[in-house]
Formats: structure tokens, sequence, C-alpha cells
């Protein structure tokens, strides 16, 4: 009887694997791995994209933005995305430059979160106020500096711990590449980069591991990613731009530093750094994260797969703009996509 | 011979991962305390701090370059480790005495030894939860607070809980905030890690004490605590082993203690501050490693946490097997 079951349970799984395969001819497989930071939209993206065409099934991991720049590098994936766009060195690497395109996917910011219970209503900064305490120059809450941009807002007189990602990360390229340009002192001491030395506080590895430090540490500050300090319903402080208005992070302010990004596009160029631009309502610590793709697409292996991921993008940059702003992630402007999208139109398998 | 395949073929892909930065730093790398994984870029100034122009009115910008050691990293696996087996050796000693000598008597022998063989087997993920979530708490309102009342009148036990810091040229001292994470909860968690295979390993090489010998000292009037001594002390290699053996898992515990120390890369002699062990550094920057240096600096300190941990493991055998045959 047993080995009657037995027999029929391997009848069973191998029927399955067979028409799994058979399943698996007709589909176009498409890989992709980078940021963690857009991950979530990516795979909303994904999900949604399959229900219009489930012929085609695309899969991200969120292995972060440098083991995305060397998974396209070495050619294992038909996409890549970063936080960062491409160095001259990354390109580099990647053969010939012109045949790299690099284009926005969505945008997203680094906020200041904290942990004040006692404190109502959201904390002002300027960008020198940030850079002095993450610099170890601003040690108190009350610290005069802090309470001169906060008239609405009692300080308590508590040690300020700020928090920091352990791991390398587009979330800290962009915090302190804010900063650099927010105080010479900063520049010249703990600098920009997607991993740098910070002289005090605590570290946490991922957005999480900051979040759990920032959580858990009354008086503490950390940078996190706008969408995962929202999320997680955190404090984030709004940030003094550049028109001297005190910014909080949203679809809307973010949306806004992308607007305000376009003079820096011209010539088809599609990378530009989002921080620290002038305009009303700019939330001054945006970025765009980036996929990376081939333009002559020799990583993939059949013109289906190339049209496929064609297909795929083409509709990430249209109607899966609007579930990027329903997740809180900003929306590119009109005049971004439509050049994006004439790139990713001239994409052609070769 | 697959074994000793498998560790050779470990340690030549260590080092020819680490050579780029062995040939940079360096016996160096040992002794050097930074960690700067990017470049800085900085006007150029002169001894009084007045920036240098050249020829053109320009501003000469200086590139500080990348710099990379391990000291900070070899002081915490160092720290957390002995105050892990300063915690966990008495504790693990006198569980196993009781375990040999008195819970025969009240048949908890078989119990005990299976629930310290269970604990033994938590995954350290577990662990490291349990410290993130309870122990840092409790520490941070509690312990941290209650110890520090406690001894800061204490004279020459003030650097426990100040610190002196230099930023950019200025020095000056403040107080250690009290946040949870820190070295002293590391050493605490693993100390819990650790007590098990401990326990476990040194209640087998006491009950191995010849029977004759026991009796022995007790025929000559020693009292109970008396003839345990002279136990631990018969056994000493053996348990000397077994504390090797929980040296090994505390130096080379990664994810727990990379939860639960704070992370950072500095020497910070108060055991409230956040450390960094060589373990801990690679579970959190191994992932997405940086430009250049970076990652050879990673794998040469895998390379010496690899031979730190060999060297343990071969100390604690030889002193466990190698005298029985």
């Amino acid at each position: 009887m047993n080995r009657l079951l037995a027999l029929v349970l391997v009848g069973v799984a191998m029927v399955m694997i067979v028409s799994d395969a058979a399943k698996a001819a007709e589909e176009t497989r498409l890989q992709g791995a980078g940021a963690t930071f857009p991950a979530p939209l990516y795979e909303r993206w994904v999900a949604e994209f399959n229900k219009i065409e489930p012929s085609i099934k695309v899969s991200y991991q969120s292995i972060g933005s440098g083991g995305g720049i060397k998974a396209i590098t070495d050619k294992t994936v038909a996409f890549g995305a970063s936080d960062a766009p491409l160095s001259k060195k990354e390109l580099e690497k990647m053969g010939d430059a012109a045949n790299v395109l690099e284009f926005p996917a969505t945008a997203g910011g680094v906020v200041p979160a904290y942990n004040l219970p006692d404190v109502k209503g959201a904390v002002n900064f300027t960008g020198e106020v940030l850079a002095k305490i993450f610099m170890g120059k601003i040690t108190k809450w009350n610290d005069p500096a802090l309470v001169a941009i906060n008239k609405d807002v009692k300080l308590p007189d508590l040690a300020i711990t700020p928090a920091y990602r352990t791991d390398s990360s587009g979330t800290t390229y962009v915090w302190t590449s804010y900063l650099a340009t927010q105080s010479d002192d900063y520049k010249g001491s703990i600098g920009a980069g997607k991993s740098v030395q910070w002289p005090l506080g605590q570290g946490g590895k991922g957005n999480e591991g900051v979040a759990a430090v920032v959580q858990q540490t009354i008086g503490s500050i950390g940078y996190i990613e706008a969408v995962y300090a929202h999320a997680n319903k955190m404090n984030a402080g709004a940030v003094q731009n550049k028109a001297g208005e005190f910014v909080t992070a949203g679809p809307n302010s973010i949306g806004a530093a992308t607007a305000a990004a376009l003079p820096l596009m011209k010539d088809g160029k599609l990378t530009a750094d989002l921080w620290n631009l002038d305009g009303n309502g700019v939330y001054p610590v945006s970025a765009f994260t980036y996929i990376i793709v081939y333009r002559d697409m020799n990583n993939l292996k059949t013109a289906g797969e190339a049209e496929a991921l064609k297909k795929f993008f083409t509709w990430a940059l249209t109607d899966g703009q609007e579930i990027s702003a329903s997740m809180n992630y900003a929306p590119l402007s009109a005049e971004v996509r439509t050049s994006a999208l004439k790139e990713i139109s001239s994409l052609s398998k070769q | 011979m697959l074994l000793l395949v498998l560790l050779a073929s470990v340690v030549v892909v260590l080092f020819k991962g680490a050579l780029p930065a062995i040939e940079h730093f360096g016996a160096k790398f040992l002794v050097t305390s930074e960690w700067r994984v990017n470049e800085v870029e900085r006007p150029l100034r002169d001894a009084v701090g007045k920036i240098q122009f050249d020829a053109d009115g320009e501003q000469i910008i200086e590139t500080i370059p990348q710099a990379f050691g391990a000291l900070p990293t070899m002081y915490g696996t160092a720290v957390s480790s002995s105050l892990a087996l300063l915690f966990a050796v008495p504790l693990a000693l006198g569980s196993a005495l009781f375990l040999v000598r008195l819970a025969p008597k009240f048949k908890l022998a078989a119990p005990i030894g299976f629930l310290i063989e269970f604990l033994a087997s938590i995954p350290s993920i577990a662990y490291g939860v349990w410290g993130l979530f309870v122990l840092a708490p409790f520490l941070q309102s509690h312990i941290g607070p209650f110890v520090r009342d406690l001894l800061l009148d204490v004279p020459g036990l003030r650097w426990m809980f100040f610190e002196t810091v230099t930023i950019a040229g200025q020095t000056s001292e403040r107080e250690i905030p009290m946040v949870g994470r820190s070295m002293l909860c590391a050493g605490l968690v693993l100390a819990i890690m650790i007590l098990p295979i401990i326990t476990s390993v040194s209640r087998d090489v006491l009950r191995a004490v010849p029977r004759t010998q026991v009796e022995g000292s007790l025929a000559l009037g020693a009292t109970w605590w008396q003839s345990s001594w002279m136990m631990l002390k018969y056994a000493r290699s053996g348990l000397f082993g077994a504390v090797m053996l929980g040296l090994a898992r505390a130096a080379g515990e990664t994810m727990a203690v990379a939860m639960v120390i704070g992370n950072a890369n500095a020497i910070n002699p108060s055991p409230f501050s956040p450390g960094q062990t060589m373990a801990s550094l690679l579970a959190n920057e191994f992932n997405d490693p940086g430009e250049k240096l970076h990652r050879p600096s990673l794998m040469y300190v895998a390379l010496i946490l690899l031979v730190m941990s060999l060297t343990f493991n071969i100390v604690a055998r030889w002193l466990v097997v190698g005298k029985k045959q």
C-alpha cells in the first residue's frame, strides 16, 4: 500500500515538473538586481505587470547598488539598478561607455528621523546643523543653533546620538553628498561616499538597522530612506532648502526636486544630482534611482527577451508611475519620462 | 584529506583576495585604526590653516585616500570574547560540577543535560534578536544607569562614563550616552551563547576524572569544596580546551554580535560604548563592498579571523584530545 502511494506521488511530481517545464518554454524570464531602496516599488511593478503580460516573468533581487552594478557588468542579469549613477571607473569596466544606458526609474528622499517622545510637531533642520550633528559639533537637542530654527517646538536638554548605516548604501551616498554641499568642514573631514567613517554614534545595517537604533534610543537621530521612515511611522524632520523653506519629504516635494533638475538634464543626459536644488517646495535631500541596461542588449539571449525588457520599462515609466505615487515614491516629471522612453524605444538586440 | 583541501582552498582564496591590501598596508594593517572607505577631497591648508592657492588663483585640492586598519575590530573581538568568558566560565564550571557531583543524586543529570544541549542548538540569530529587543533596552534603562550611579564617584573609573573626542582639532570631554547596544551587551549575549557548549564539554571532562582520585582526596579529609577544587585541577587541560572552544565560538560569532554591539569602528575603552568585532564588520560590509581596497581589506580581516580561530581550535583540540592518545 505504502509503495503504491509512493509511486503515485512520484508520478504526480513528474507530471508537475514536465508541465512546469512546458509552461516555462512559453514564458520570457527577465532577471534584475540591485538597489534596495526602490525594491518595494520594483516588486510591486513586477506583480502588476505580470497581470497585464502573463507571459513575461520579471524578478528583482534587492542585493544593493554595488551588487547590481557588478551583476550587470558581469552580464548575469537583464538589468541592474543603482541609487548612484555609474562612476567613470564603473563605466570603463562595463566596456564601451556609449553602449550603457542608465535612466531614472523613480525618485526618493533621505530624511533625518529622530526619537524625541515629548516633542510634538516636526523638528526643523538646516543642512549645516545636520552636518554639525553628524560631526559631533552639536551634541545637545537644546543647542542654540537648533533652538533658533525651532521657535514652535520645545527641545529637551538631551544628548544627541547620531545613527548611521554600516553597510555600503545609496542612502549614505545621498545623505553625505548633501551634507558635503552644506558644510566645507564636513566635506573636508568626513566627505561623501556610499560608506564613510563617522566619528561618533551608533551603526545599523540597512534602513531597518538604523530604524531599530532610532526607535530604541531616546535622543537619537538617523538618516533613513523616506519611504521606509513613512511606512514605519517614524518622526522625520523638515530640512531647509535653498529657497529658505523648511520642507518635509513626500511625493510632492521630491517631485519638485525632479522638476528642478530639468535644466541639468540637457542633450539627452538622464542622470542628475537632486540634492540641494533651487526652487520652491523642493525637498533638498532627494535623489533619482537608476536602471542600467546595455544599448546593444548583448547580455540577453533572444530578441524576445529584449522586446520583453523594453515592454516592461515602457510600462513602468508610463502606467507604473501612478503606482510610485501611491507608494510614496515620487513619480518622474513628464519631461524626464519622455526622454527616458525615447531612449528605451531606441534599444535593440544586436 | 578532503577537509585539508577545503581548508587550504579557503586560505588560498582569502589570501588571494586580500593580496592587494596585504601589499598596500602590510603589517601596518594590524596596528592602525582608520576605516575610511571613501576618498575625501578638501582644500589644501598650510600649518596655520590657511587655504592654499595655485598660480592661477585656484584652490589646491588634496585628496585623502582610503585607509583601512583592523586594530579596532581586533580589539573589539578580544574585548567582547573576554567579557563573554568572564561571565560564562565561572557559571559553566559551576554548572558542570553540579551536573557531575550533585545532579545524579536528585536524578536531574539527564533532564538538565538535555536542556543544556538544547540551548547549544539554538541558532545564534535567535540570541541576537533577544539581545536587540530585550537585553539592550534593559541595559539602557536599568543596568546602565544603575552601574553609573554606583561607580561614577569611584576614583579611576571615570573612563567608563566619559570619553574625550577630538573633532576637527578640538578636544572635548562628553558623557557616553547609555544606548544599550554596546560592547557589554555583546559580551553578555556571547556569554549566554557559549555557556552551553563550555558546560557540556566541561561536564564530560569532569566525568572522566577517575573515581579513585575523588575518593582518595575525601579519604584524606578534604571537604566537598576541596575535593571539587581537586577535580577541577586534575581536569584543567580538558577544561581549558572547553573554554577555548567557547572562545572560538565567541570570536567567530557574526550576526548576533552585529545586532547588539553598535557597530562603531573605533576603540572605545568604556564597556558602555559601541564597538565592532572582526566578524560583525564582515557581516556589515561584505555584502556590498565599495571601490578599490575595501574588498581586499575585508578579505584581510577575514584571513586574520580565520588564522586566529584556527589557532584557538588547534590549541583546544590538542588540550582535549591530543594528550589522551
